[in-house]
C-alpha cells in the first residue's frame, strides 16, 4: 500500500527506476482512467442550472468531492479536521501561579460530547511543567509500612491483571474563582478545570496483596517523579477500595500531561491527589503535610479553620447547551431545542438532575442519558420549545449518597466565600431575549 | 444501570423527602466498607456482588495476589528516594544555617520570583505578609463586598508544620532547578523564612544570627497549628475524617425542593469585572486556521527564550517586560539596544544576570536579546 500511495506524488521517471515497473505502470494507466472519469463527471454536471433558494453547498462541485483525498501514509497517527482547530485547551494567566509551568489550561467542556474526554483536549494542571518521561529509566517504588519493599519497572507493572472504568478527574478549584461571584463569561473557564476518560490500570489492592501491608499503616504517600516532586497523603481506606495506578487513557497511553508512564487514580477525588509522573508510594502511620495538601487544596471556612484532607468532589453539574459559548441566537420562536449538560458526584452515582427555568424558584425533573456510572460524567437532557423569552437557566444534581448540590446561598452559608477549592453549588445561566447566554448567580 | 428503575425512583422520593441516605437492600450501593466503617469520603461504595462492581464485571481471581514480578527495593534506593519531612522531625537531615545567610540565598535565588522580604511578585506567591501571629487573625475574614480584606493565607499565618516549609524548598526550589541545595541551605532558607513572618522559636525572636538545625527545628510551632479540620493525627486519624465527612452539615448539602422555593423573583448577581485575556480567544467557529507568518526554523535566540528568559518574559504577572509586548519594549529600547545588552548580561531590578543562566555565553544572551525585541517589532 505504501509504494502504490506514494506513486500519485512521485514523477514517472522516478517510476521507471524501480524494480516493480510493470505494476506500477497498471497503476498510472488506473489513476489516468479515474481523472478521466472525474472530468467526465465534472463536466456533466456542470450546465445544471442553480435557481435562488438552492443551496450552493449541494448545487456547486466541492473540490473535495472532485479530487482525491489524502493517502493513508499521511498523518500515521490521525489529527482532527483543520476545520476543527478552536476546539482547544485555554489558558489564561490569571490562572497560573506565576508562570505557565504552573498553571493549567481549561478543556473545551462547551464542544465535548457523551462522557469521555479526547485525549489532546484533557485539561492540564501542572506544578513543575509537563515532565517528558522516558519509561524505561522509569521505576515505581512501594515501601514503608510494608513487609516486603519493592520496585517495579513499567513493563512489570503492567504485567499485573488490568481494570478499566470510567472517571471524571477534576480539580477542585474548578469553579473556584467565582466564590464571590461570577467572573467568566465562558463555560470553558467557569467549569473546564475537569476532565473525563477511559483509564485502564492495576488496582493498588491487587500489588498490595503481595507485599504484606502491616496494620498500623493507615497512610499512603503518592509522590511523582517529575521537577515538581509533588506529594499527597492518602488514607488507606480509599487505597484498598478503588485506588488505581493507570498507565492508559482512553485506549493508549497516558499523555505526557497526564503523567506518563504512570499516575494514581483515585476515582472521584480531587485531581490534585491523582498523582502524576508516580513514582513512590510509602506506607505510614501518620499522615505527611505535604505543601499542596496544607498551603493549598484545604478549604477556609468563615469560622477561620480550613477543612483538610478535602478529598471528594462533591455532586454538581451544569448546562452544556446553551451556555456562553454555544448559545441559542440561531433558533426561531417555537423551535424544539434539547437542553443538555453534565453531571457528576466523587461520591457517587448521579440519581438525577433537575431543570430550572426561572433561577431556582421552579423545578422539573430531566432525563438522564446515556451511560450512568459511579464516579463519572452522566448526560442529561430536557427538551424545550424555545419561545425568544428571557430565562435563568439552572441545573441541580443529586447522587445515590444521598447529596444534593446546593444553591449558591446554602453554599455560602456552610462555607462563606474564601474556600477556593470545592465550589459545587447550582450553576445558572441567564439566556436573553436574542438567545445569548450569559453567567449570573442566583443568590436567593 | 446496575439498579432497577424501581429502585431510582423510590430513592429519589426518599432523598426528596428526608434528605437521608437510603442504601439499597440489594448491596451493590454502599456507605460502609466489608469491614463496617463508614466510606471515608462521605460517599458510596460499590461492593463486588455477583462479579461485578457497579456496571463493571470483574474477574475476582485477579484479585488473590501471588504476583512475582517485583524485586526488591534496596535500602539504598530506598534511602535515597526517601525525600519527604514529616511533622514528627522524619526525614530531617543533619545541617544547620543562619537566618543572614538565608538572606543572602534568598537574594541570590528567590527574589526573582518571590519578590524582596518574600512580598511575592506578579503571580508568584508572598511567602510573608507582616506578624504571622497577627496575620492568623484574619483568616475569618470574608470577602463579601469588595472593600474588606481577605484572609492571609502566607507560610507563617496559614500552614501548619514548618517540616512542610523544608521538604518543599528542598524538593521543589528554586521553581528551575529543584534538588539543588544543599541541607544547610535549606535550614538557612527556612531561618529567613521563618524571621520574616516574625515566627519566634522556643519564645525566642530570630535576628540575623540565629541559627536553625535539625534540634531546634523541632521546637517551631506554626501559629496556625490547629487552624486544620478534621484532626488527622495519631490512631484516630482516618476515623476522625470519616465522621468528619459522613455529616454534611460540615460541608454543605442542598434540598430538593421542587415548587416557590423562594419568595419573590431570584436576586441575580452578574459579573461585575469580567475576566477576559484568553489564550487564545474564545472562538467556535469552524474555518481553516490563519497561517503562521514565518514558519521557519526555530533561532537559538528562541530556544534560550524559552529554556531561560520565559519564566518571566512569557507572564505579565511578574513584571518583566513580555514577549511581544511592543509598548512595554519600546519603554525598554529607549536607552538603545546596547542597554538592553547590558542589563541582560548583568542584571537589572528583579532580574538575575544572564536571566539566572550563567552557563550562557555573551553572544547566546545578545542573540536572545535580539529575538525578543524582534518579537516587539
Amino acid at each position: 500500500m505504501n509504494k502504490t500511495s506514494n506513486m500519485s506524488n512521485e514523477t514517472l521517471s522516478n517510476v521507471q527506476e524501480t524494480t516493480e515497473q510493470s505494476s506500477r505502470r497498471d497503476f498510472f494507466r488506473k489513476t489516468a482512467a479515474y481523472s478521466v472519469s472525474a472530468l467526465a463527471a465534472a463536466s456533466v454536471m456542470a450546465p445544471v442550472k442553480v435557481n435562488a433558494g438552492d443551496d450552493p453547498a449541494i448545487m456547486k462541485e466541492q473540490p473535495w468531492a472532485t479530487s482525491l483525498g489524502d493517502p493513508v501514509t499521511k498523518n500515521q497517527y490521525g489529527v482532527p479536521s483543520a476545520y476543527e482547530h478552536n476546539n482547544i485547551r485555554r489558558t489564561s494567566e490569571l490562572l497560573s501561579s506565576g508562570n505557565w509551568e504552573a498553571s493549567i489550561s481549561m478543556c473545551p467542556i462547551h464542544e465535548s460530547e457523551g462522557i469521555i474526554t479526547p485525549n489532546g483536549l484533557f485539561f492540564n494542571r501542572v506544578h513543575g511543567g509537563v515532565a517528558q518521561i522516558n519509561p524505561n529509566q522509569h521505576r515505581l517504588m512501594i515501601h514503608g509500612l510494608v513487609e516486603k519493599p519493592i520496585v517495579l519497572t513499567m513493563d512489570q507493572l503492567k504485567r499485573y491483571p488490568s481494570v478499566t472504568r470510567i472517571h471524571f478527574i477534576e480539580c477542585p478549584a474548578n469553579g473556584g474563582p467565582e466564590w464571590r461571584g461570577p467572573q467568566f463569561n465562558s463555560i470553558q473557564f467557569a467549569k473546564g478545570m475537569m476532565s473525563s476518560a477511559q483509564w485502564t490500570g492495576v488496582y493498588i489492592k491487587t500489588i498490595l496483596k503481595d507485599l504484606g501491608l502491616k496494620p498500623e499503616a493507615q497512610w499512603m504517600l503518592a509522590e511523582g517523579g517529575d521537577s515538581s516532586h509533588m506529594g499527597r497523603t492518602v488514607p488507606i481506606d480509599k487505597v484498598l477500595d478503588d485506588a488505581m495506578i493507570v498507565w492508559a487513557q482512553n485506549g493508549e497511553a497516558l499523555r505526557p500531561e497526564q503523567g506518563y508512564p504512570i499516575r494514581l487514580l483515585l476515582p472521584g477525588w480531587e485531581g490534585n491527589l491523582c498523582v502524576k509522573w508516580l513514582a513512590r508510594l510509602q506506607f505510614a502511620k501518620e499522615p505527611f503535610y505535604a505543601k499542596e495538601e496544607t498551603a493549598k487544596y484545604t478549604a477556609l471556612k468563615p469560622d477561620g479553620k480550613a477543612i483538610q484532607h478535602f478529598y471528594a468532589l462533591e455532586v454538581n453539574s451544569i448546562i452544556t447547551k446553551p451556555c456562553p459559548e454555544k448559545p441559542w441566537t440561531d433558533l426561531k420562536k417555537g423551535d424544539l431545542v434539547e437542553i443538555e449538560g453534565l453531571a457528576w458526584s466523587g461520591m457517587g452515582t448521579i440519581e438525577g438532575v433537575d431543570i430550572s427555568f426561572d433561577g431556582g424558584k421552579n423545578w422539573v425533573e430531566a432525563s438522564l442519558k446515556g451511560l450512568v456510572l459511579p464516579k463519572s460524567w452522566t448526560r442529561f437532557s430536557y427538551m424545550y420549545k424555545y419561545e425568544g423569552k428571557p430565562l435563568i437557566l439552572a441545573s441541580r444534581a443529586r447522587d445515590d449518597a444521598g447529596h444534593i448540590q446546593p444553591s449558591v446561598k446554602q453554599e455560602r452559608a456552610v462555607m462563606g466565600v474564601e474556600s477556593v477549592y470545592h465550589r459545587n453549588a447550582i450553576h445558572t445561566w441567564e439566556v436573553t431575549e436574542k438567545g445569548e447566554v450569559n453567567n449570573v448567580q442566583v443568590l436567593s | 444501570m446496575f439498579k432497577s428503575c424501581h429502585k431510582i425512583l423510590l430513592s429519589s422520593v426518599v432523598v426528596a423527602a428526608t434528605s437521608t441516605v437510603a442504601f439499597a437492600a440489594d448491596k451493590t450501593v454502599s456507605n460502609t466498607y466489608s469491614n463496617g466503617k463508614k466510606v471515608i469520603d462521605g460517599g458510596a461504595t460499590y461492593p463486588i456482588v455477583n462479579g461485578k462492581t457497579s456496571a463493571y464485571h470483574i474477574n475476582e481471581n485477579t484479585l488473590q495476589g501471588g504476583y512475582s514480578y517485583a524485586r526488591p527495593a534496596t535500602p539504598n534506593e530506598m534511602k535515597a528516594w526517601d525525600i519527604d519531612v514529616m511533622p514528627d522531625g522524619t526525614g530531617l537531615p543533619e545541617g544547620k544555617g543562619t537566618v543572614e545567610e538565608g538572606d543572602e540565598l534568598y537574594e541570590a535565588k528567590c527574589t526573582s520570583c518571590h519578590g524582596d522580604f518574600g512580598s511575592g511578585s506578579g503571580s508568584f506567591p508572598a511567602l510573608a505578609k507582616g506578624n504571622a501571629y497577627e496575620g492568623v487573625k484574619t483568616l475569618t475574614n470574608q470577602r463579601t463586598n469588595p472593600d474588606k480584606d481577605g484572609p492571609i493565607r502566607v507560610f507563617g499565618t496559614y500552614w501548619p508544620y514548618a517540616s512542610t516549609l523544608w521538604w518543599y524548598i528542598k524538593t521543589g526550589m528554586p521553581h528551575n532547578a529543584p534538588l539543588s541545595l544543599s541541607n544547610d541551605d535549606v535550614y538557612a532558607l527556612s531561618a529567613y523564612i521563618l524571621s520574616i513572618n516574625e515566627v519566634t522559636v522556643d519564645g525566642e525572636e530570630l535576628d540575623d544570627e540565629f541559627e536553625l538545625n535539625k534540634e531546634n527545628f523541632m521546637k517551631i510551632e506554626m501559629p496556625n497549628k490547629d487552624g486544620f479540620v478534621p484532626n488527622i493525627d495519631g490512631p484516630k486519624g482516618t476515623d476522625n475524617v470519616r465522621a468528619y465527612f459522613a455529616d454534611t452539615k460540615n460541608y454543605g448539602n442542598g434540598t430538593r425542593c421542587m415548587k416557590n422555593c423562594f419568595d419573590g423573583k431570584p436576586e441575580i448577581q452578574r459579573i461585575q469585572t469580567e475576566i477576559g485575556g484568553f489564550n487564545p480567544p474564545l472562538s467556535t467557529a469552524r474555518d481553516l486556521p490563519k497561517q503562521e507568518e514565518s514558519a521557519g526554523a526555530v533561532s537559538e535566540g528562541q530556544k534560550i527564550y524559552e529554556k531561560t528568559c520565559a519564566v518571566c518574559h512569557g507572564n505579565e504577572a511578574m513584571g518583566a517586560p513580555v514577549l511581544g509586548d511592543k509598548q512595554a519594549w519600546s519603554a525598554v529600547l529607549k536607552k538603545g539596544i546596547d542597554a538592553v545588552y547590558k542589563n541582560a548580561l548583568n542584571g537589572v531590578n528583579a532580574m538575575p544576570p544572564k536571566g539566572g543562566n550563567m552557563s550562557l555565553s555573551d553572544e547566546q544572551v545578545k542573540a536572545t536579546v535580539d529575538y525578543m525585541v524582534n518579537k516587539a517589532k
